[in-house]
């Protein structure tokens, strides 16, 4: 009997783990799909939907918030998605939200993928009809790739070529072989490196020459930034612009002058015409040049005559000592 | 020639006696099988040596399947580069067609053959013609309760099978990759739908059935002595593995015709 009672407690937990693991496994298949727990519907429609079928999944921002329902075709080119979606995920679902046509993974299942937009807008509600976005095209996607393809074949085609002019290129192995070519590059990038710390430094330079300008210390601080400076810079601007005016007004009369003088030197009289123009008064005045030039000579003599006189050798002495009192003074 | 042409037709000529034969018997349960009196006790003293005494086998045989199923598996997906997929193929594979027919296999190979060597031998022995003298129905007692013992503890059977075969996949998936044991489980579940187990919940009654009124047909017409016990113990296992696939054959293609797959 105990046995009998043993073998029932047996069986009973055996039958018990089936419907259990059958429980559990049905449990967990409903609540993926949402049989299980609240949810409401939201519907969005679509030109083409790419094999999406009742049962795929919902996927908001990237999190699996639901399952396809149902699929109507409402015309040629309607296809209306009917989507339950968990309850907990409505405030975050808004109505401005777009729905498109994704793909678990190149080759998995198909999927309804919603994206927020970012543009705030009401939570979404019970039947509401989201935006739609043009679905991923897989057959389009594969002629692009094929394109790549094409693209990344003459590529490599370029890389071969240059690789093999490379490899057979003597100058470069000449290059590569050297051994001294590391040192070099070596020293050159140091070079390269002092330089850039030169120039950093005369950037540094420049950069403070130019607060010092922008500060309106110095010269061209002063003419940049100083008002005054350039008020003054514009009055002797403006002076010299008068002066030239002046100049101009200046150069007219001389001109004017000139061509007058000019006239009449050619065709006046006077004076200055007979001198350029009449040659027998020239003679006259030569002459009387040398006859002045002879009465001075003349009368220098007389001059020296005089001071050996007596009557006049006095004077003509302290004429003489004042002269030489007042060099050493002097 | 002809002796090849007249072994054929007897042979085929034995295959349509054999079907109607079963078929009567088949029909003679469902008259019989739900007609009180239920021989209850003896039903479930037939579970728990169907059911319950079969589970250490089953068990086994699904846990190094479910292992062996998975590390088969892995190579082929790492070429494809999907073997993080590995855990919902797996658990596919085995709630759709691993579990149930392995469970169906190896339940024909014990269940089968032990109904039929024990009714066999009780009918050799002339057991089951003193029963009927002592006033006790034997298919009643005999036949009915095994065959609804074998239906009812197949089902289970296949959900403990299923559901230690995946423990089995977890330990594959572990022996060359790290996934965690909700990882696995929420991947499994997620690939799962309601058409990947009902059918396969469904189809273990047929086999259970099929297995049960196969081996309680081959044990109750038994004949020519030991000899004959022998030979319908393994007429049954033969016959109930080959219906067993002709059952998963004609599920498939229902399930198919229905959209399920």
């Amino acid at each position: 009997m105990a046995k009998k009672l043993a073998n029932h407690f047996r069986l009973g937990i055996f039958v018990l783990a089936g419907l259990f693991f059958l429980v559990l496994l049905l449990y967990m298949i409903g609540k993926n799909e949402n049989i299980f727990g609240s949810t409401f519907v939201l519907k969005a429609r679509f030109e083409n939907i790419n094999g999406l079928m009742p049962g795929n999944n919902v996927r908001f921002a990237g999190i699996n918030t639901g399952t396809v329902k149902d699929i109507a075709v409402l015309n040629d080119s309607t296809i209306e998605v009917t989507m339950l979606i968990k309850e907990k995920m409505k405030p975050f679902i808004k109505k401005n939200a777009i729905a498109t046509i994704g793909s678990d993974g190149l080759m998995g299942n198909k999927l309804v993928n919603l994206t927020a937009s970012k543009i705030s807008a009401e939570e979404v509600n019970e039947n509401d009809i989201l935006l739609s976005g043009k679905a991923v095209d897989t057959d389009e996607l594969i002629k692009v790739m094929g394109g790549a393809t094409d693209d990344l074949a003459l590529i490599v085609t370029g890389l071969k070529t240059t690789i093999n002019k490379i490899n057979n290129s003597a100058a470069f192995w000449d290059v590569m072989n050297d051994a001294s070519l590391p040192v070099n590059l070596r020293s050159s990038l140091m070079n390269v490196k002092q330089s850039t710390a030169g120039m950093n430094n005369m950037v540094n330079d420049l950069q403070a020459m130019v607060r010092h300008v922008q500060s309106g210390k110095g010269s061209i601080g002063s003419l940049l930034v100083d008002t005054t400076f350039a008020h003054n810079l514009n009055e002797a601007v403006e002076r010299v612009k008068r002066a030239g005016n002046m100049a101009d007004s200046i150069s007219i009369q001389v001109t004017t002058l000139v061509r007058n003088i000019d006239r009449n030197l050619n065709h006046g009289e006077g004076i200055a015409t007979a001198l350029l123009r009449d040659t027998a008064i020239v003679h006259r005045m030569e002459n009387s040049l040398q006859n002045i030039q002879k009465g001075t000579e003349a009368f220098h003599q007389n001059m020296e005559a005089l001071k050996t006189n007596f009557l006049f050798r006095g004077y003509f002495r302290r004429q003489d000592q004042q002269k030489k009192k007042q060099a050493p003074e002097d | 020639m002809v002796l090849i042409a007249k072994t054929l037709l007897q042979n085929w000529k034995i295959f349509f006696i054999e079907a109607g034969a079963l078929s009567e018997f088949t029909g003679r349960f469902f008259t019989q099988g739900f007609r009180p009196r239920y021989e209850f006790r003896e039903f479930v003293k037939q579970c728990f040596l169907i059911g319950y005494q079969s589970l250490a086998l089953i068990a086994l045989t699904a846990f190094i399947m479910g292992l062996v199923l998975t590390m088969q598996l892995r190579p082929s997906l790492v070429a494809y580069g999907v073997e993080s997929q590995l855990p919902a193929m797996v658990g596919i594979a085995i709630v759709r067609e691993i579990g149930p027919v392995l469970t169906a296999l190896i339940f024909a190979g014990k269940i089968g053959s032990s109904i039929g060597a024990e009714l066999g031998s009780m009918k050799v022995t002339e057991q089951i013609d003193a029963m009927e003298v002592s006033g006790t129905n034997p298919f009643k007692y005999l036949v009915v309760t095994r065959v609804f013992a074998a239906t009812l503890m197949m089902p289970i059977l296949v959900m403990l099978s299923i559901c230690i075969s995946l423990f089995g996949s977890y330990l594959g998936v572990n022996i060359r990759g790290v996934t965690s044991f909700h990882l696995f489980w929420t991947q499994i579940f997620d690939f799962l739908k309601f058409s990947d187990i009902i059918p396969a919940f469904i189809k273990s009654f047929f086999f259970g059935f099929a297995v049960g009124i196969i081996g309680c047909y081959k044990g109750y017409y038994s004949s020519k002595g030991t000899e004959g016990v022998g030979r319908s113990a393994n007429s049954a296992v033969v016959v109930a593995s080959v219906v067993v696939f002709i059952i998963d054959l004609i599920a498939v293609q229902i399930t198919d015709v229905l959209g399920l797959n």
